[in-house]
């Protein structure tokens, strides 16, 4: 009885010990730190709102949020969008090679994140694959897919389509297409059997999905560095500078704060949506 | 006898013990006999290091950082106790000194700084001598610019006698800067303090002109002169071989660089590439920029076995056959005379009758108010 307790409270405490000092305390540095100022790389340790004001009027930051935020949309409801037809395509048609066509989606997983992003550069250039093609048939490079916000949105769709197809395809794998055969038995034609029936019984997934494409997006720094070009800095790139080149952590910790938090409430407001038990991750498969 | 009970409470308080004792345990690695190096990966020769570990019986241990600021918030953070040898170039390493970071060095127990060029001998190279006291602070190493690499094909050499080639709609989608913003900003302020005539007028510092240290309004015609070629730019570039492929595609025509790129071009040109007329612009009308990395030793290091080691360390990376080798895998000049050793190409390809030139390039230097540097660069990038 001793025992299990022990291994109760082992198996609960180590998790929370390690919660408490690689995830709450650096937060809690973060927060201390964005109410300070730095000056010629120093630390100023005088309390001041300072920082969040400078973000809250200053026109540059408000523009990076807003084009992160534009991003982040974007390519969530695209990935939604394309994961969709992919997901289904594997459930309804995948029979004994599901596992497999899952499986092939997480290949890119095994490289890292910089090496896909300097293959995707490569591809994306000016003397990449697309537009050295196009040369070589004697037309014009594409240029809005070379250092563009176009070519960070292509980055964005490649880097996270795996994840949210797999939260579909999670969400599907569970759900019963035996309640479509009864809505199509009672006359409703796809579209309506689509809206009204798959789609709502499936919406706790796509909602895990946009949200696992989302969040990181918002807070992406090293696409728009390798991609980007001139107009693309977002967000967590300006974010990255403050802690490197320019050292006004102050301001970078505030900037942390901020993207924190916003993704907290965005996170709230999407997870209203969710029943995890129509998600596919409980375990406990179909409800 | 005493027992100990395995609560949540206990648990924590040890983790929590634990983490606040951590930054007091001494590191198993700061032991006596090794070397602790704080400096740019690109000059790390794996098999030198190696021969000096043999040698001396001790462990060479670096840790790498990229550019100046990271090595000095580094330096300041872990104290100068953590490292024995640190890299820093421009007027860092007197801002370092300043700070009580160094220690003063001796020329005399490093017996291969006799081969420096004339430039950057003991006597002659002030940027490694306290102002205040006229000690030496460090040993040159490597030297460059921040000049223009450009297709000679493409862009007449005499556009690149002035820096408005750079800001030129001529080139418009076919030029290319890095993404460092010291640089950038410093570059541009050639130009803009050369078009208000702003420069010979009193400086904020009370010094002669120094492009790292600009007033308010040069700084905010600046901004408008890097957001104008923002349209111009394909990109900018985050790494030399990105650069590299580039130029040698042909969708740069000209960019601001260390001539690292340049030489790697001339090097595959040599091996075979499509021949294109590459060539390197040091300094411009308006003036240039330029940089000498160095060995510096930290103030950690006292007298005696330590201090011997460091400089025997230094000793061995400013020898002619290691200076060349360095020159060759990182793409650098040298300023240790190494034209005896080398061949017509080599003495082109690695500047080494152009060393004199540094002496009429601005330093790199630590910007002065990194914040305003920053919300001009941010501007920048927003716009």
């Amino acid at each position: 009885m001793q025992d299990a307790n022990l291994q109760r409270r082992l198996i609960l405490d180590i998790p929370t010990g390690f919660l408490l000092l690689f995830f709450v305390m650096p937060l809690a540095a973060l927060v201390t730190l964005s109410f300070w100022q730095t000056e010629n790389y120093k630390i100023v340790h005088e309390w001041t709102l300072m920082n969040y004001g400078t973000l809250a009027t200053e026109r540059a930051y408000i523009t990076f949020f807003l084009r992160s935020l534009v991003m982040a949309i974007g390519v969530s409801v695209t990935l939604v969008a394309l994961s969709w037809p992919i997901a289904y395509f594997i459930v309804r048609y995948g029979g004994r090679y599901r596992i497999i066509f899952s499986l092939l989606l997480v290949i890119p997983f095994l490289s890292g994140e910089v090496l896909r992003l300097i293959a995707l550069q490569g591809m994306l250039g000016p003397a990449g694959l697309v537009n050295g093609a196009l040369i070589r048939m004697g037309a014009a490079p594409l240029r809005m897919i070379m250092y563009s916000n176009a070519a960070s949105f292509i980055a964005f769709i490649y880097l996270y389509l795996p994840l949210v197809v797999t939260t579909i395809y999670l969400s599907l794998i569970n759900f019963d297409f035996r309640l479509a055969h009864a809505a199509s038995a009672c006359g409703a034609n796809r579209f309506r059997i689509f809206t009204e029936v798959v789609w709502p019984l499936n919406l706790s997934g796509t909602i895990v999905g946009f949200m696992l494409a989302f969040i990181p997006t918002l807070s992406a720094s090293l696409v728009p560095r390798f991609l980007g070009g001139p107009n693309g800095t977002l967000y967590g790139m300006s974010m990255a500078q403050q802690f490197g080149e320019s050292g006004t952590w102050a301001l970078g910790a505030a900037m942390g704060v901020v993207l924190f938090l916003f993704s907290a409430i965005a996170l709230a407001i999407l997870s209203y949506g969710v029943d995890l038990r129509r998600t596919g991750f409980t375990g406990l498969g179909r409800q | 006898m005493f027992e100990t009970k395995l609560t949540r409470r206990s648990i924590l308080v040890a983790g929590a013990a634990t983490a606040l004792a951590a930054p007091f345990v001494r590191p198993s690695w700061a032991a006596p006999d090794t070397v602790r190096a704080l400096m740019w990966e690109a000059y790390l020769l794996p098999d030198q290091i190696t021969a000096f570990e043999e040698s001396n019986k001790v462990k060479f241990v670096p840790s790498f950082f990229d550019g100046n600021s990271e090595a000095y918030n580094k330096l300041r953070v872990g104290g100068s106790k953590e490292f024995d040898l640190v890299q820093a170039d421009g007027f860092w390493p007197q801002l370092y000194f300043r700070e009580g970071l160094l220690r003063e060095v001796d020329y005399s127990k490093v017996p291969n700084s006799s081969g420096y060029l004339p430039e950057f001998g003991a006597e002659v190279f002030k940027v490694l001598s306290d102002p205040q006291s006229g000690k030496k602070i460090g040993f040159p190493f490597c030297w460059g610019a921040y000049g223009i690499t450009y297709d000679a094909g493409k862009v007449q050499p005499e556009r690149t006698e002035t820096l408005e080639c750079m800001f030129s709609s001529d080139y418009s989608g076919m030029l290319s800067t890095s993404a460092r913003f010291e640089e950038n900003i410093a570059l541009a302020a050639l130009l803009v303090t050369e078009r208000l005539g702003s420069r010979d007028k009193p400086r904020p510092d009370g010094k002669p002109f120094n492009p790292y240290v600009l007033s308010d309004e040069e700084l905010a015609e600046v901004e408008k002169l890097l957001i104008q070629q923002k349209s111009l730019l394909l990109t900018r570039y985050q790494d030399n071989p990105t650069l590299f492929q580039l130029l040698q595609s042909g969708a740069v025509v000209a960019a601001t660089e260390f001539a690292q790129v340049f030489r790697q071009l001339l090097t595959a040109e040599a091996q075979g590439a499509a021949p294109v007329d590459f060539r390197h612009a040091l300094k411009m009308k308006e003036g240039g920029l330029g940089w000498v990395d160095t060995w510096l030793v930290t103030s950690g290091v006292q007298d005696g076995k330590k201090f011997d080691l460091c400089n025997s360390f230094i000793d061995l990376m400013i020898s002619p056959t290691v200076m060349k080798k360095i020159g060759e895998v990182a793409g650098c000049s040298t300023t240790v005379d190494l034209r005896s050793i080398s061949n017509e190409t080599e003495r082109k390809l690695f500047l080494m009758d152009r060393s004199n030139e540094i002496a009429d390039l601005f330093m790199f230097d630590q910007p002065s108010s990194p914040e305003k540097w920053e919300r001009v660069w941010s501007n920048v990038q927003a716009a």
